[in-house]
């Protein structure tokens, strides 16, 4: 008993990893029970990033280039903001799920495992279709490369991964946030589907802003790190801006945040009583 | 009638319960406006000529915030609601009510749109009309305006109808739904007015029931060429007049020969 409890205190990333398999593996072994559903949202997924290339492309018909940049660097921010996108929608989808656990009372449960609330919570879904959206972006930010004639290389590409990992913590972050507003509002799913709209504004330069909304879109809703200040650095590595290079720390740091948001929310939960 | 003005009353009181909602609804649309006009003046700005497609920036501008007000205002939830019903068994005491479940359906929606006609689209064209200075005429566009957004409302209904009858044999929510907005929402124009579309995609989209649901009042509001009295206006309120009554007897057929075969859980 004793020495139970010592080894529940030691609990390093190891453990949490293999918990983490393990969940995730229940839940695709649920998914795999609903076939259809799996196959159509596997389509939709599809036919939105088809949809929104399409509404791009039709845009560069008209306009041959957006505030200094071309079509195929804006087509490198394009893939490059799917990609950063993908593990939101792969890792974090359940947070859509929170308000309902809530209002229902079911997310009592959460409370009562002997593991982080967060992480717990967050591990119990993982979206399967969301990696057609990588598969996507991949391809876009591919033939952008290519056309743009930016050399390839081992140094390069160790940069483009972590760009990529600490880009996508910001659009989690934002995420987080608008679901944990539900401790607090009620029905506050209206938060979650305004924020979720910005997403598709995240890879035009911000450079187009001005003012007050520059500092908007760069600090409040931090829309500018998901692809611009990080695909700058790739693109045009001659003129980083501090903010490029400040980017991962912005983007711990807005994860942390929304991290202590969220449990803040779940740690004065007290169920609904039923 | 007393019923569905009761059912209407009954959703516009349910929106006022969230007060919090709808001002942050109504924020987050403003700074969403503000995206669209900064990308919009960046896009103008770096091109060549003033005038793309007949369009200048002002008349875009005025156009997609119009848009996404009317988007904002005729949107209902159907789909989501209809597969939470299914879910939860509550659809079994609204099938026995002695009303149609369409109707009831959309009345009970559409004190949501009365709502957010009155908090959404009404402010925001008034302010849009004194930013365009002018651009926009107070007349007899604007009674044709309101015939045809009618029709919009009814259109948009009947497309989210069936969509949500489509849910009930697939059991896949969130697919089915993604589906349907990602093509309304790029056929209708709401995203990009439909004059930059391509030659060849304009005329698909000529014979799709999608672009009746905001492209045409819009234009009826901005009296373009071809939607105003003097030239078409009729033809093209007739055509958003043929395709509600298709889509909503489609629709008709298609719930009640589906609805024989729901199977609910428990409830």
């Amino acid at each position: 008993m004793n020495k139970e409890i010592i080894k529940n205190k030691k609990r390093g990333l190891g453990f949490y990893f293999r918990i983490y398999c393990k969940i995730i593996a229940q839940d695709l072994k649920s998914k795999m029970s609903y076939r259809a559903d799996f196959i159509i949202s596997t389509f939709g997924m599809l036919l939105t990033n088809i949809v929104g290339f399409m509404s791009f492309y039709i845009l560069f018909k008209n306009f041959p280039s957006i505030n200094g940049w071309n079509y195929h660097e804006m087509l490198f921010l394009y893939g490059f903001s799917l990609i950063a996108l993908t593990p939101l929608q792969c890792l974090f989808d359940n947070n859509w799920n929170l308000r309902m656990q809530v209002e229902s009372g079911d997310f009592i449960k959460y409370c009562f495992r002997p593991i982080n609330i967060f992480f717990y919570f967050i591990s119990e879904v993982f979206d399967v279709k969301g990696l057609g959206q990588l598969v996507f972006g991949t391809g876009v930010l591919v033939y952008a490369w290519t056309c743009l004639g930016i050399p390839v290389n081992i140094r390069i590409i160790i940069q483009l991964i972590l760009l990529l990992i600490t880009a996508s913590l910001f659009m989690i972050a934002i995420m987080n946030v608008a679901a944990a507003t539900c401790f607090w509002i009620v029905r506050s799913g209206y938060v979650m589907i305004v924020m979720f709209r910005f997403k598709d504004y995240a890879r035009y330069p911000v450079s187009i802003f001005d003012g007050i909304f520059k500092i908007i879109f760069t600090f409040v809703i931090p829309i500018a790190f998901i692809a611009y200040y990080p695909g700058i650095v790739i693109l045009r590595p001659n003129e980083i801006p501090l903010l490029s290079k400040l980017s991962p720390l912005f983007g711990i740091l807005f994860f942390w945040l929304s991290y202590r948001f969220w449990m803040l929310g779940a740690e004065k939960y007290d169920g609904t009583g039923s | 009638m007393k019923k569905y003005l009761a059912l209407t009353i009954a959703g516009m009181t349910r929106t006022l319960q969230f007060r919090l909602g709808i001002l942050v609804t109504v924020l987050g649309n403003l700074i969403y406006m503000t995206l669209v006009y900064y990308l919009w003046k960046a896009i103008y700005a770096s091109s060549p000529s003033q005038i793309v497609n007949g369009m200048t920036f002002t008349d875009t501008i005025i156009y997609l915030v119009l848009a996404t007000a009317l988007f904002n205002f005729l949107d209902m939830y159907i789909v989501w609601e209809l597969s939470r019903n299914i879910q939860s068994g509550a659809i079994c005491l609204d099938l026995l009510k002695p009303v149609n479940y369409r109707v009831y359906m959309f009345f009970s929606f559409f004190g949501d749109n009365v709502m957010s006609f009155f908090l959404t689209f009404l402010p925001t064209f008034v302010v849009v009309y004194f930013v365009a200075d002018g651009k926009i005429d107070l007349g007899l566009n604007l009674i044709m305006f309101a015939i045809s957004v009618a029709f919009a409302l009814l259109l948009n209904f009947s497309v989210e109808m069936l969509v949500a009858t489509i849910c009930l044999y697939t059991e896949s929510t969130w697919g089915i739904n993604i589906v349907k907005e990602s093509i309304v929402l790029l056929f209708s124009g709401a995203t990009i007015p439909l004059v930059f579309f391509p030659e060849g995609l304009r005329t698909v989209i000529g014979y799709l029931p999608f672009r009746c649901i905001y492209d045409t009042p819009l234009n009826i509001l901005l009296e373009k060429p071809g939607y105003t009295l003097d030239s078409g206006i009729w033809s093209m309120i007739a055509l958003q007049a043929v395709w509600c009554i298709i889509l909503s007897l489609a629709g008709r057929a298609f719930w009640n020969f589906s609805v024989r075969r729901i199977t609910v859980n428990g409830g």
